[in-house]
């Protein structure tokens, strides 16, 4: 049994449990399969890399399909792939916690394929398998945006639109670098390979990059309570596989991640609601992400893993505290928010823990991840982008440390009094603050995440978090930023919430692209109708003509006179004669 | 006539007496938090931590020094990139603020 099982994707255990959820009218039977497959699927997938690992390779190859001639390696397990399958599944088991309390076939079916095409297309050994699980990854995590109600619809019609637009992309790229270099593995590729653009770019809009990037803004706070945390997991963090993956050490990622962490900086202090200052911030973290890969280096790429890790479980810690707030108050906006930690100190506390540890604070997740992607940019001498980081690093603790926690829980009392988070809530919250400062923990804590990485923490990719230097000089960036925030609001300079909509890229495709097609389409009805009537008037000019000439009143049947029928049977006899001669 | 206090018998205020009933049993020992005093000074605490840390920098230099580093370079760097983003939002909320029913498709709840 044991050896069947690990003869496939532990991705297919997860898919076939979202199917048969969509068939399972009991409550408890779906909820048992949201947390049992996942979990069924985490230890599948260590079984099969000790097995790998036992028998003195770090690497397991299975999984074989053969389709249309091409054959397929669905479960490929190294140390870069083990790394994201084990917090896919881990983050799987979290979300089916949260979402306990949630009574929805379509969530519990969704929520189990789209965690299922995640991991397969983690475990994919080649650019098809990758394709087919990416695409997966779309159509499943479409219906989740869409539980967020009406409103929701057209962003996730925008969605779909970006992530189908993605994959196909990504099917040109790999057909394209499939048969210039004969192979469709999936291992480095490089921006210069044949398609390698075009797969670039396909990670890219996954990924957040810059322009393309809105789809997580405008997607993700629309969903619901439950869905905006599961989504936050998945697809972007698959994204920064693919491009660790195919293209580390490509130069020019390491702009496209400083870019990344700067803007969404300015974005998110504007924003009210707090999940779209979260999307904002989760945009953020991918530039710290992107960036590391850019460089390249064994302890970049072990930052990045590393980062991947505890975004997954800080910024979905944060995100869930929002849910709970959500759920029980009804909205995450900032301006109907406020002192909220007296009747949730619970979710309060699980709150500050993710903000603390987006920040960076010591003793906290992000504090090893990000250190070790800024001290790899350091040591390759990029001092610009080096310095954006640590810019974005005090625009992290803005708007996630301080303004997400401060304006839900403290800030003024708004006067509502909602009850604590559910206990399954909790219970998820809870889970993923333990793991934030667990993997943050000096003493034999943060080893555990090393442990984790792909890269041996040793020679080059040597990285020592509890230095006396760099705990101060963290703690002074943190410092020197909170007192900026006391002072700011002090005197009253820190801009007060307001309801609004803040026009960010999208405003191109979702106004200015949509009147630009309004018009062409008014234009092209008018031209529509101006040649209808050209038209009309050429030919009711020639129907009027012929109708003179023919018609029982036309001049055909009128008595001509018979000097006028002399000159034209003379004029056809003259034409007769004419041609006899010449011809 | 006795005048009615306006004290609740643990000394509480009957605004204070009132938010200790409402909160949850977990909150009440930090329900200080919301005392206006403390949101007021609460300024020194990063104050404090900022100056304690930017002479504890003097004493632990960076090994590995960036260019433009100075005496409390990281101190002043958040400092000004933190007051940056949140001054930048003033101009930037004129600019990109539109109505929330903007694009017609309701809001974000």
């Amino acid at each position: 049994m044991i050896n069947f099982l690990m003869s496939f994707s532990p991705s297919f255990i997860l898919i076939f449990a979202g199917v048969l959820a969509a068939f399972i009218p009991s409550y408890p039977g779906r909820k048992g399969l949201m947390i049992g497959a996942p979990t069924l699927a985490l230890v599948l997938l260590n079984m099969i890399y000790l097995q790998a690992g036992a028998s003195g390779t770090n690497e397991f190859i299975g999984g074989y399909f053969n389709v249309a001639g091409i054959e397929l390696t669905t479960l490929r397990i190294d140390p870069l792939s083990w790394v994201w399958g084990n917090i896919f599944a881990f983050a799987g088991i979290l979300n089916g916690i949260f979402a306990l309390h949630e009574k929805c076939k379509i969530t519990d079916t969704s929520a189990l394929i789209y965690t299922g095409a995640g991991i397969g297309a983690v475990f994919a050994g080649d650019l098809i398998t990758l394709f087919m699980f990416w695409e997966l990854l779309a159509l499943s995590s479409v219906f989740i945006v869409w539980r967020g109600g009406k409103e929701s619809y057209p962003a996730g019609m925008r969605y779909l639109a970006m992530h189908v637009l993605s994959g196909v992309l990504l099917l040109a790229g790999a057909l394209i670098y499939g048969k210039e270099t004969g192979t469709y593995a999936f291992n480095h590729i490089g921006i210069d390979a044949p398609g390698g653009k075009l797969l670039l770019l396909a990670f890219g809009i996954k990924a957040g990059f810059p322009l393309l990037h809105n789809w997580i803004q405008d997607a993700y706070p629309k969903s619901s309570v439950t869905g905006t945390v599961i989504l936050s997991v998945f697809t972007t963090k698959l994204a920064i596989y693919a491009l660790a993956r195919g293209f580390a050490g490509t130069e020019m990622l390491i702009y496209i991640g400083g870019v990344m962490t700067v803007f969404p900086v300015f974005f998110a202090v504007l924003e009210n609601d707090l999940r779209k200052v979260l999307s904002y911030s989760l945009n953020n973290q991918l530039g710290f992400m992107v960036a590391g890969i850019g460089i390249g280096s064994s302890l970049a790429l072990n930052g990045v893993a590393a980062h991947v890790v505890v975004d997954i479980l800080f910024k979905g810690l944060l995100f869930m505290s929002m849910g709970a707030v959500l759920h029980r108050v009804g909205t995450a906006k900032a301006s109907e928010l406020g002192g909220l930690f007296r009747t949730m100190p619970l979710t309060t506390l699980f709150c500050l823990i993710g903000a603390g540890s987006i920040s960076a604070f010591p003793m906290m997740g992000g504090f090893i991840s990000k250190s070790m992607i800024i001290a790899a940019m350091f040591e390759e001498h990029h001092y610009v982008v080096f310095a954006m980081l640590l810019f974005a690093s005090a625009g992290v603790l803005e708007h996630s440390g301080i303004k997400v926690p401060y304006f839900a829980f403290f800030s003024h009392d708004s006067g509502k009094r909602p009850q604590e988070a559910p206990w399954n809530m909790l219970l998820a919250m809870g889970i993923a603050a333990f793991f934030c400062l667990y993997l943050a923990f000096p003493w034999g804590g943060y080893q555990v995440l090393y442990n984790l990485l792909p890269h041996e923490v040793a020679g080059e990719a040597a990285f020592s978090p509890y230095t006396a230097d760099h705990v101060i000089f963290q703690m002074q960036l943190l410092m020197g930023a909170m007192f900026a925030f006391t002072l700011l609001k002090r005197f009253g300079l820190y801009p007060p919430e307001r309801r609004a909509q803040i026009l960010d890229f999208d405003w191109t495709y979702r106004r200015l692209g949509l009147n630009i097609v309004k018009w062409i389409d008014a234009m092209w009805g008018r031209l529509g109708a101006q040649i209808k009537m050209l038209f009309g008037k050429m030919f009711g000019g020639i129907g009027r003509r012929l109708y003179q000439v023919f018609s029982p009143a036309g001049a055909f049947s009128q008595d001509a006179p018979s000097g006028m029928a002399a000159v034209l049977t003379a004029g056809m006899l003259a034409a007769a004669l004419l041609s006899v001669y010449f011809f | 006539m006795a005048k009615k206090p306006n004290k609740h018998p643990q000394g509480l205020t009957k605004k204070q007496a009132k938010e200790r009933t409402e909160a949850h049993p977990l909150a009440v020992p930090f329900l200080w938090l919301g005392n206006e005093k403390v949101i007021k000074n609460f300024i020194f605490v990063p104050l404090f931590g900022a100056i304690l840390f930017s002479v504890l920098g003097f004493f632990y230099p960076l090994h590995h020094p960036a260019p433009w580093d100075f005496f409390a370079s990281y101190t002043l760097i958040g400092f000004v990139a933190y007051s940056f983003v949140v001054l930048c939002a003033w101009p930037l909320f004129k600019l990109l603020a539109r109505d929330e029913n903007y694009y017609g498709e309701g809001g974000d709840d």
